[in-house]
């Protein structure tokens, strides 16, 4: 029949296995060969450095961890980044996990990429881990007002009046930032909800790029900053100065997206053409 | 230089079920479903052994070394919710739910009046002034007509015509920009993991896995 | 069992504890306060002791999948989450430190990791056959949602930052700009919508969340 054979058809009706493989050709290329393109830092991330930056020395960091093992590769370069830039300052950190991969992501990260010890921290005395507890919004909204209401031991079972960081740290008034990491994008209102709201806690974040969109009004007159994605995560390790990761895989992500870019025209090409020419 | 063994082990297992995931792009397979299936199992296993752990330290714990025996109320109203899997008593299943969404709505709603709406509102008016340069004014501007266009596009109870109409309309723009923005960080978020991946088997499972590089 | 027990108690149950965790907001007294942060561990226990249901109701569509499909295919499908099952909780258990032992930690990072990494990335193929098939220009607000989704998108990626500088400031604007316009007044539109769901249920209008079929 007719209507199958114009070009505008044709650039509607390719194969989507032939997408596919495109993409993973696209995506392949700059991992076996990398591009070397340098990036650009932004404000927002300025201010998430600032924001931890600013604090003078002995203040205490709560950081709600709620990251997912299976967002790793977008989040790793955020996480590593900041776990480096506490870690240089005189600060004392409380990790608490709200996510089941919490404990395990902090495992792996504090035994093999980011050791608290090669910066002289001591745990217990420099930072606590207080292991996984499912709070959800009442939970978190406890642990603002008693955080013992909720942890009665750290990640390893010893009780938190044990533990000498502990020993003076059991709400809001004893926290002088809250990291606030989150993967499912409507959290961002639970903390703004059981933490600003009440408090007025100095709060930044950390989500997935897709959450950066609907966090946003909220900064910064609400959320101080965020890092949203692996590229805001790239460039905190320009600005804080603490190579890793997320150059690479911001480098390696720089052909993928012609694909999008070439489905897109051919896709609108395909459509206008047709109904321009009255196929 | 070889790896050890379980390193090795480890990325072939690691590779095996990457792969039974990609498989789904070719057609539905019964490789990828004994992975999607076993991934599941897997999601059950840890949120088991976390919970309990969550239990026996948020519960058993204090109750044993300090006293809480009011903690014991939660746990018993706990097993409660497994009687709704009896038609005859399932109503006892109520007590749990209820609990959870008193404590949830309450936590919930004046964190919203405040922080969702009034916060919001402020904000929308007080952008406008927070500075004095020209530009940082007229985004102020941009974004209240914007938040204002918007909302009119969320009232429905009355037909979107005349003045109304023209205000919903622009705030549908304003809406298709954000979840334009919001699809396209999707997308990325989407382009990252699948690097990461590939960044995986390329560099640890084909060239140190199976080339000893 | 009475009426009042089964169908009114859940509802008072639900405005009691809701009062509880809402007036320490208004009345911050110590007293109010501790009763909140113990009402917020009650939910969090609750939550806990319940995960067995998922275990169950998981089974359950098992049983009937494997009713459905009796062939070699169908008995993997039903066996694959028992095995990760037994496979996790049995090395949590065998080994010291729980999931924190390096044998548990192996087993999620090289199955769990590596899987769930490759579902969430899948995606990404729909999101390019999406552009291709569906995103086409028809109108304005589908030309707003493309222009939108299009500058910001292209914000991210550094070789067009780099090949165009003005993408990063223009992307930057979308994001701070018109996005949250439409975002701030979606946001207020969901938070009202929120605060009137939220109240009805302490007020006991909404039955439906605690219906138990």
């Amino acid at each position: 029949m007719s209507g199958d054979n114009t070009i505008w058809d044709k650039m509607g009706s390719i194969d989507y296995r032939y997408v596919y493989a495109i993409t993973i050709v696209l995506i392949l290329i700059p991992v076996i060969r990398p591009l070397g393109i340098p990036m650009k830092t932004t404000k927002i991330t300025v201010d998430y450095f600032n924001a931890i930056d600013n604090l003078p020395a002995g203040s205490i960091v709560a950081v709600s961890m709620g990251g997912g093992m299976g967002t790793l590769d977008e989040l790793e370069s955020a996480f590593l980044a900041t776990w480096r830039v506490l870690f240089q300052r005189d600060l004392k950190v409380v990790f608490y996990s709200t996510t089941a991969d919490g404990p395990i992501i902090l495992d792996y990260h504090f035994k093999e990429k980011v050791k608290p010890e090669n910066y002289g921290k001591e745990y217990g005395v420099d930072y606590v881990r207080l292991g996984y507890n499912p709070l959800g919004e009442p939970g978190e909204a406890s642990f603002a007002l008693s955080i013992r209401s909720v942890y009665s031991t750290d990640y390893q079972g010893t009780p938190l009046d044990d533990i000498p960081l502990m020993q003076n740290i059991d709400s809001h008034e004893d926290i002088d930032l809250l990291i606030y990491i989150y993967t499912a994008c409507t959290s961002v209102e639970i903390v703004v909800r059981q933490w600003i709201v009440p408090y007025n806690q100095p709060s930044v974040g950390i989500t997935l790029g897709c959450c950066g969109p609907m966090a946003s009004p909220y900064y910064p007159g609400q959320l101080l900053s965020f890092l949203s994605g692996s590229g805001p995560g790239a460039e905190l390790e320009i600005v804080g100065n603490v190579p890793g990761p997320g150059a690479l895989i911001n480098d390696a992500k720089n052909l993928g997206i012609i694909g999008l870019l070439i489905f897109l025209v051919l896709g609108n090409a395909s459509y206008w053409g047709k109904r321009l020419t009255g196929g | 230089m070889a790896l050890p063994f379980w390193d090795l082990l480890g990325l072939w297992v690691a590779a095996f079920f990457s792969f039974s995931v990609l498989s789904f792009l070719w057609k539905d397979n019964l490789y990828y479903k004994f992975g999607q299936q076993f991934v599941v199992g897997v999601v059950v296993a840890h949120n088991i052994l976390t919970s309990m752990q969550a239990v026996y330290n948020n519960g058993v714990v204090p109750i044993m070394t300090k006293g809480q025996i009011t903690l014991i109320v939660p746990i018993l109203v706990g097993i409660l919710a497994y009687t709704r899997l009896s038609r005859d008593i399932s109503w006892a299943s109520k007590y749990p739910v209820a609990i959870m969404i008193g404590v949830g709505t309450g936590s919930m709603v004046v964190g919203t009046l405040r922080g969702q709406i009034i916060g919001q509102v402020s904000m929308a008016i007080t952008d406008v002034f927070k500075s004095s340069a020209p530009m940082d004014m007229l985004n102020g501007l941009i974004i209240f007509v914007g938040t204002v266009a918007s909302l009119t596009f969320f009232v429905f109870t009355r037909e979107h015509r005349g003045a109304l109409g023209g205000s919903a309309k622009l705030g549908r723009i304003f809406l298709m920009i954000s979840l334009g923005a919001n699809w396209a960080a999707e997308t990325v978020w989407y382009l990252t993991q699948m690097t990461g991946r590939v960044m995986f088997l390329y560099n640890e499972w084909l060239l140190k896995g199976i080339l000893g590089g | 069992m009475s009426e009042f027990v089964r169908r009114e108690l859940p509802l008072v149950l639900i405005f009691i504890c809701g009062i509880a965790v809402l007036v320490p907001f208004f009345f911050p007294h110590p007293f109010l306060n501790a009763v909140k942060a113990e009402l917020g561990n009650w939910a969090v226990i609750i939550r806990n002791v319940t995960i067995f249901l998922g275990l169950i109701y998981m089974s359950f569509s098992q049983w009937r999948s494997l009713q459905r499909d009796k062939s070699m295919g169908g008995y993997i499908y039903f066996v694959a989450p028992y095995l990760a099952l037994v496979l996790f909780v049995g090395t949590a258990l065998a080994f010291p430190g729980y999931i924190n032992s390096a044998q548990y930690q192996w087993l999620y990072q090289n199955v769990y990791r590596a899987q769930v990494s490759m579902y969430v990335s899948l995606p990404l193929f729909y999101c390019y056959s999406a552009a291709y098939r569906a995103f086409t220009v028809r109108s304005i607000e589908a030309f707003a949602l493309m222009l939108g989704g299009m500058l910001y998108t292209l914000r991210q990626i550094p070789l067009f930052t780099y090949l165009f500088p003005v993408l990063l400031p223009i992307g930057e604007w979308i994001m701070l700009v018109p996005n949250v316009g439409g975002g701030r007044g979606a946001t207020i539109a969901v938070g009202l919508a929120a605060i009137v769901v939220g109240l009805r249920t302490l007020a006991g209008r909404e039955v439906t969340t605690i219906e138990v079929r």
